[in-house]
């Protein structure tokens, strides 16, 4: 009786799929349901049209998806994995952020940051640094007097007429007047390397 | 999101995030794999302090599941880089957790839905990022390495199986989330309707609902015959 109706009715869409799923898992399907299978052509053909779809749209995602994870991509995953979990499992490491620095700091109440001695060599090196400094100025002033020498020449002797020659004359003085005594303190210091006018004159 | 599946009454989540057994899924719990065995064993390892030779056999059990996460990752996500990033969140989750596993369940259904939890999760994210800018469902990237990885194919070929690789997806995107989730854990998972059920705290019979119901959808939006 019941396989007569099962043969009257066709399968419903329902039955199709459980049937579909079961044959994928590898398991037995449901006996009435196999038994129209094997007899309605009509619904055979209909599981074959559902199979067939549902074996594309499988194939399609599971190929796309190796095309893209590659052996080769898959190897990496595996050791990007394998680094992750490497400290899992280990106590946390404290890194105390700036470490040196921090120690340092801590100390830095109880004893001197820098010895002594460098405070005592850095004197000095600016000492002797000043001492040559102050004597290779001396030096070059009286290079600049036989250079200048060199060179006020040619403007003395280069006057086309005596009036510009004493036009020039009165602006260098006017501007060694003005130089004389610098009021600027921080001038004085450049007034001492700078060669006057009176001195070349005078050793003329 | 529609496309959360998180399982409603019965799921229960620790604070890691990794999902507790519940009382339907042991009571679904077929015999012993090997995946599961070599869980336990992992397990034993870790609680003994054994860590060097519990990861060496983690690597074991991380070749076994990497190619079926990564399926389902992708099709979740339909970004390799996010795929690749879900799949080795879920494994290292799993070693993290290790402790916590339980063998009631088989091991592919804990990792398959620590691994799916992580994927809606991203998801979420992805929509969120959608919105505020334009995405392309396969970036170039991915695109050049299909291309590389099928170099005998024709660019017709290639072009023909792209389009409907994408018409594919874009269907399975319009099913309503627990539709898209059910579907994609039966399709590409490799999973029985029993064990979508432990895995998403859903009836076995709403499962079977929510695959039938997807499928239809599918088959009407690609064109197929009902």
């Amino acid at each position: 009786m019941k396989a007569l109706e099962s043969l009257s009715r066709h399968l419903q869409d329902e039955r199709l799929l459980d049937a579909y799923l079961a044959a994928r898992q590898g398991e037995r399907l449901d006996p009435p349901v196999a038994e129209h299978l094997a007899d309605c052509g009509a619904c055979r053909v209909r599981y074959e049209e559902l199979a067939q779809f549902m074996d594309l749209v499988r194939q399609e995602g599971e190929t796309e998806a190796d095309d893209i994870f590659t052996p080769e991509r898959l190897r990496r995953q595996q050791m990007q994995i394998a680094r992750r979990i490497e400290h899992v499992g280990r106590a946390a490491r404290v890194i105390s952020f700036p470490g040196r620095f921090v120690r340092r700091t801590m100390t830095a109440s109880a004893t001197p940051s820098a010895p002594r001695w460098v405070a005592a060599a850095a004197a000095a090196g600016l000492f002797i640094g000043a001492a040559l400094g102050a004597s290779y100025g001396w030096g070059v002033r009286g290079g600049y007097a036989v250079a200048g020498d060199r060179r006020m020449m040619p403007v003395a002797t280069r006057g086309t007429t005596p009036g510009e020659v004493a036009a020039d004359d009165a602006f260098l003085s006017e501007l060694e007047l003005a130089l004389e005594h610098p009021h600027t303190r921080e001038l004085r210091a450049f007034d001492a390397l700078t060669p006057h006018v009176r001195e070349i004159r005078d050793s003329q | 999101m529609s496309g959360d599946l998180r399982p409603v009454a019965d799921r229960t989540i620790d604070a890691a995030g990794v999902p507790e057994p519940t009382a339907r899924g042991r009571a679904a719990v077929p015999p012993l794999s090997d995946d599961t065995q070599l869980a336990v064993a992992i397990r034993g390892l870790v609680e003994r302090g054994e860590m060097d030779e519990a990861r060496e056999r983690f690597a074991d059990l991380v070749t076994q599941h990497q190619r079926r996460a990564s399926r389902i990752a992708y099709q979740y996500l339909r970004d390799a880089g996010d795929a690749d990033e879900a799949v080795q969140d879920a494994f290292v989750k799993v070693f993290s957790h290790i402790t916590s596993y339980r063998e009631a369940w088989p091991f592919e259904v804990w990792f398959t839905r620590i691994l799916i939890n992580g994927c809606l999760d991203r998801r979420k994210a992805q929509l969120r990022r959608d919105r505020w800018m334009a995405g392309a469902e396969v970036s170039s990237a991915d695109e050049a390495r299909v291309s590389a990885a099928n170099p005998g194919n024709d660019p017709e070929h290639r072009l023909l199986a792209r389009e409907r690789r994408s018409r594919i997806a874009s269907a399975i995107d319009r099913l309503d989330g627990r539709q898209r989730t059910v579907f994609m854990l039966s399709h590409y998972g490799d999973c029985s309707p029993r064990e979508i059920s432990v895995m998403t705290g859903l009836k076995e019979s709403t499962v079977r609902v929510h695959l039938f119901r997807a499928v239809r959808k599918l088959r009407g939006l690609l064109g197929a015959k009902s």
